[in-house]
């Protein structure tokens, strides 16, 4: 489709009092763009105005000068039109005070240079087209028959699904089916449910369109979202379609460290994983599915030989673990392993006391709700029974606060904040001996079991479960960081893991109580059923939701360097024996990292490219001497449009201003910044180029994982190709921002503005 | 270790504390507003902090010998202040409840008496002890004779101090027993807990101190500093003086009649007689006062242990100022029948003080003597 474009600013919200529209409207005429301009475009007469051209003149590219593109999102979206927005009320004249009539009209400068930027990017880019998979399934595998896996499915079934769930045990239930009582389900929230799990069971019966295989596990889930292909098999069994695993890092290097070259390495590969296909060969008798619901839950942690010596766990038949007991009380009245008498006082150790304050590991509110529960369980076996919770942190979210209540209320329970010191045999009995308490001392408890509040493991701490038959590997990437939960750090998108398409839900994300389990199970359908319906529409899904483009390749001139296929933080992309690289578009994110990645710069999308940016940053006016006397400097910033930009907006938005020598352009993560631009940038005589992007490390923000990171390795190499061009290192540089901080943004670009001021200008200017 | 507390909760402890009128000590999660609210706690170790979690803990031991517990006046701050509504002023009421049937021996009877199943039988032991010791020595006269109502001509004086005189021996040895024992339970309580600059209790020291205390009682000082219920000081000091005017007069009654054998009654112009009457009219307006305060107030727990001491004390007054009323008024069957039920009231306070909410007479006036002797700040 050819395109025809269009302008259109508005000169309401000050835009119109701050610049000169009349000059605007020249350079997008100069550059033979129909421009029009409206006091209040966004008003219906405004977008009447627009739709009139799209209609009449046959308009279908084009720029809308106004607002940011974060704001009237809806108002300024037309069917069949591709929009670009220039961003002139928050970047430009909202936070900067009008220059109109001054030698140098700066903020003027400013706004045609945006609005020259976005037609040369229009004239640039292709009307994106979306992918459609040839093979597309609607069908969700849900992988863990627990009360997760099922609330998921049903779930999931309700909503018209088919659904396949996967259970390794030979029964479905999970841990649901082997405890005495959950916690309350309805108000007052005061007393225990009986164990909802058989009634979900049945439930699950009257589905026609779920199926159950029992005793059957994942050998390997190939593909991508929409066409995945799987194979099952029965645990524990060698099967030519398990997963082949990559090759540890110390496969990879000879004797001295070096590593091998590509041929002896598929060598070892296929050595390593001898009797496995291939990721790339597809199990023609693999059944297909098109998202995964990963529910497979937890084990109980096991203390290590000595871990708790102080607490007398392996020593003491009566010491157990929360698990054990549980195990106890679902046989009925508790009694005590040792003797198997009657309890009548148990105390419940929520800390190990290892001289910090720190709880068990993989542990968190579930682990207080399940001390409660098992506190009452001896309150109800016994009238005169006396149940102790000795904590360091009680957490009890939502309205099991009333449940907390009604136990502290009991008079036979106790609880205190404190530290436990130790466990010992007293005769018969135990002493448990807890400092820092409310009462005000060292106080010792006699006891006739301890319970030992230990975690929830999720099952992903010992086996990648999921076998995705993909080149970076079977499990979730670097999962450590989330101590091996199927997380993936998105604070505000839950559900989401490290790959597109699989969402986990229920105590394999993080330590969940069984309701919240149910909870949690309905947002990860939901979430599968999104895929599904952006995957058959091939659009992309969160966070860059609705988009259509997807990395294109010219493959050509690939170098089969696998970057792009190792750098990718969803592991879209699977190489093969040569290492050229093969796209699975549905899993795709298009956050563009091996667009930055791409040292031959063959990848792209429609619309966001090397040529496109690359383009935008040309069109940047670089005053000289032979315009000013004192030429004012020019610094790109290339600005991650998931916090970063909108924090800028903030900032308009708040009218904290900032140097209007600054140049940004938004881009959709730092780790699509491919370097040739900031060396484009810098050839052309701009001053100084920075990125501003999330906070990366353990505790990142970026929306895509590994972007800004990738972004600052990136950059520290460029700093030595400055150094040979000789330029100073500190013309470039990256931030980090939060989304919140917008107030720290204008003494983040001032003081780099005053950085290169000082630096002067760049030498390459005017050639 | 030896330096530990070895915790044992008493479950029958907190049970009978929430049936005391301490229903809410669970709710109490320790933020220790109440401590810091207190407007007469001291300043080191404040109360009542410590003793909700020692209560809802079942800590008995940490209890019952405290003397803090009796500084308390229940002036209701902090449970007008607690957060969560876990009113410390009514548990430590019923905490000091519960101490007192525990320092008066026989406990039996300390149970009975906070029970309202037994006040049948409690109320009719005077009567029945009335009826047969005058049947048999034939003190009690149903067939009074003369015109001019003389009460002691139905029931004779002989036979009042007949056994009002034992009892109050009684009720004399019940509390010396007990505070044989209170003291050296708060003593040792207030060493261990580091609430005391002295070692031993030196009785002359102690005496003292309670010489220093009177003055202090007598003025309601403390009360007086109570914010919350600072109103009940009104009517807690009317009962108070018209139980002292009415002791005085029963004193001088006693002195005139055994050394100047001089009968009542006393003529209306007699200064005693004066005394009497703004006593028992003191007692009377007081008492109804505290059951008006204790109907208004939602907020605060008023139990049966609290209701049956100020019915005793309002009856007490009541039918003292009617068989007066009724003999003056020259009705005789019912100023006597009043006279009887009287004097069931005056057995009932002498018999069952040491069990009742009113040994805080004596409990908390030698907790304040041992907080003063203690240098307790």
């Amino acid at each position: 489709m050819s395109k025809k474009f269009g302008v259109y600013i508005c000169t309401g919200c000050g835009i119109g009092d701050a610049l000169n529209v009349d000059q605007l409207v020249e350079v997008a005429e100069d550059e033979g763009f129909k421009t029009k301009t409206h006091p209040f475009l966004c008003g219906k007469e405004g977008v009447d105005l627009i739709k009139q051209g799209l209609e009449k003149d046959g308009v279908n590219t084009v720029a809308i000068a106004a607002c940011s593109r974060r704001v009237n999102f809806d108002t300024f979206r037309f069917d069949g039109c591709y929009v670009d927005r220039v961003n002139l009320r928050e970047q430009v004249v909202w936070s900067h005070p009008s220059t109109k009539g001054e030698e140098i009209d700066h903020v003027q400068m400013m706004a045609e240079d945006y609005l020259k930027m976005s037609m040369e990017k229009l004239k640039k880019i292709k009307l994106p087209e979306a992918y459609k998979l040839e093979n597309f399934t609607r069908k969700i595998l849900v992988i863990g028959g627990g009360i997760t896996g099922i609330s998921a499915a049903l779930d999931a079934a309700k909503a018209g699904f088919e659904v396949t769930i996967v259970e390794k045990e030979a029964q479905l239930g999970g841990y649901a089916a082997k405890i005495r009582k959950q916690l309350p389900l309805n108000a007052p929230y005061t007393q225990l449910s009986a164990p909802v799990i058989a009634d979900k069971i049945k439930e699950l019966q009257s589905f026609p369109n779920i199926s159950v295989k029992t005793g059957t596990v994942v050998a390997r889930i190939a593909g991508q979202p929409g066409d995945f292909t799987v194979t099952l098999k029965k645990p524990g069994e060698a099967i030519e379609f398990d997963v082949p695993f990559p090759l540890p890092p110390e496969m990879k290097v000879d004797e001295s460290g070096k590593e091998y070259d590509k041929d002896k390495l598929n060598e070892i590969y296929k050595e390593y994983n001898t009797g496995k296909n291939d990721i790339l060969t597809l199990d023609p008798n693999g059944e297909k599915f098109g998202a995964v619901i990963l529910a497979a839950g937890w084990r109980p942690y096991e203390p290590g030989a000595g871990e708790f010596d102080h607490l007398g766990y392996g020593a003491i038949p009566d010491v157990v673990t929360n698990h054990q007991f549980e195990q106890l009380a679902a046989n009925g009245k508790i009694v005590r392993p040792s003797d198997g008498k009657p309890v009548q006082s148990v105390v419940f150790v929520q800390s190990p006391g290892k001289g910090d304050d720190s709880d068990f590991e993989y542990t968190g509110s579930v682990t207080s709700l399940v001390a409660l529960k098992q506190a009452k369980y001896v309150r109800e076996d016994n009238p005169d029974g006396k149940a102790y919770v000795i904590y360091q942190h009680m957490r009890t979210p939502g309205l099991q606060e009333y449940f907390y209540k009604s136990l502290q209320q009991d008079p036979g329970i106790f609880m205190t904040k404190g530290e436990v010191v130790s466990v010992s045999q007293n005769g018969a009995g135990l002493v448990v001996e807890a400092d820092n308490t409310l009462l005000g001392e060292k106080i010792q408890i006699n006891a006739d079991m301890v319970v030992l509040a230990t975690g929830m493991v999720p099952v992903t701490a010992d086996d990648p479960v999921i076998n995705l038959a993909y080149r970076q590997g079977p499990g979730f990437r670097d999962n450590a960081i989330f101590n091996q939960y199927a997380d993936s750090n998105f604070i505000c998108f839950p559900y989401e893991t490290q790959r597109t398409g699989i969402y986990a839900a229920g105590a394999i994300r993080r330590g969940l109580t069984m309701e919240e389990s149910i909870e949690d199970a309905s947002g990860a359908a939901l979430k599968a059923i999104q895929c599904l319906e952006s995957a058959n529409r091939g659009v992309a899904v969160h966070p860059r939701y609705g988009d259509m483009t997807f990395p294109d390749f010219f493959f050509a001139r690939c170098t089969q360097c696998k970057r792009c296929t190792e750098e990718c933080p969803f592991g879209a992309l699977d190489d093969d024996e040569k290492g050229t690289p093969k796209p699975n578009p549905t899993r795709c994110r298009r956050c563009g990292t091996c667009m930055g990645a791409c040292p031959e710069r063959i990848i792209g999308f429609a619309d966001y490219n090397i040529d496109t940016i690359g383009s935008m940053v040309k069109a940047i006016g670089v005053p000289t001497e032979d315009d000013f006397d004192e030429p004012p400097m020019r610094i790109l910033v290339l600005v991650c449009e998931n916090d970063a930009y909108p924090a800028l907006d903030m900032a308009g938005l708040h009218r904290c201003t900032y140097s209007p020598n600054i140049r940004i352009i938004p881009v959709r993560c730092l780790g699509s910044v491919n370097v040739i631009w900031i060396k484009e940038a810098l050839s052309k005589g701009m001053d100084g180029a920075f990125l501003l992007g999330c906070k990366h490390g353990d505790d990142y923000q970026c929306h895509f994982v590994k972007g800004s990171e990738l972004a600052s390795i990136r950059m520290k190499k460029i700093g030595e190709a400055l150094v040979s061009l000789a330029l100073e290192v500190e013309r470039v540089a990256q931030y980090e921002i939060a989304i919140d901080e917008f107030d720290k943004l204008p003494k983040i670009i001032d003081d780099f503005a005053a950085q290169i001021e000082a630096l002067g200008p760049n030498p390459f200017k005017g050639f | 270790m030896a330096d530990a507390y070895r915790v044992e909760p008493d479950l029958g402890f907190i049970n009978d504390v929430i049936a005391l009128g301490g229903a809410d000590v669970k709710k109490c999660y320790q933020c220790a507003t109440c401590a810091v609210v207190c407007p007469i706690s001291p300043d080191t170790r404040p109360f009542p902090r410590k003793e909700m979690i020692a209560t809802s803990w079942g800590l008995k031991d940490k209890l019952i010998g405290n003397a803090d517990i009796w500084l308390c006046h229940n002036c209701g701050d902090c449970s007008t202040k607690c957060p969560r509504g876990a009113k410390p002023g009514d548990v430590l009421a019923a905490v000091r409840a519960y101490a007192i049937t525990e320092y008066a021996i026989p406990k039996a009877l300390g149970k009975a008496v906070n029970d309202p199943k037994k006040l049948p039988i409690l109320l009719a032991i005077p009567a029945v002890i009335f009826v047969i010791l005058g049947l048999i020595t034939g003190l009690l006269d149903f067939t009074p004779e003369g015109t001019e109502i003389v009460h002691s001509h139905f029931f004779s004086t002989w036979l009042v101090d007949l056994i009002m005189v034992p009892l109050s021996i009684w009720a004399v040895a019940i509390f010396a027993l007990g505070l044989k024992r209170f003291l050296a339970d708060i003593h040792a309580n207030a060493l261990l807990e580091g609430k005391t600059n002295q070692k031993r209790i030196d009785p002359k020291g102690f005496i003292e101190a309670l010489i220093r205390i009177i003055p202090t009682i007598l003025r309601h000082d403390k009360f007086n500093e109570c914010g919350e219920n600072k109103d009940r000081a009104t009517a807690h000091m009317m009962v108070f003086f018209g139980f002292v005017g009415l002791f005085i007069v029963t004193s001088i009654f006693f002195v005139v009649l055994y050394i100047f054998q001089i009968h009542g009654p006393y003529s209306q112009l007699n200064p005693v007689k004066w005394l009497a009457n703004i006593s028992g009219i003191a007692l009377v307006i007081g008492t109804g006062l505290m059951i008006k305060s204790r109907l208004a107030r939602k907020d605060q727990v008023t139990t049966y242990k609290d209701w049956s001491l100020i019915g005793l004390a309002f009856g007490l007054g009541v039918t003292g100022m009617l068989t007066e009323m009724t003999r003056l008024g020259g009705m005789g069957g019912l100023s006597y029948a009043l006279y009887f039920i009287h004097l069931m009231f005056v057995f009932s306070l002498f018999a069952y003080l040491p069990f009742s909410k009113l040994a805080h007479l004596v409990y908390r006036t030698v907790a304040m003597t041992y907080a003063e002797y203690a240098g307790r700040k």
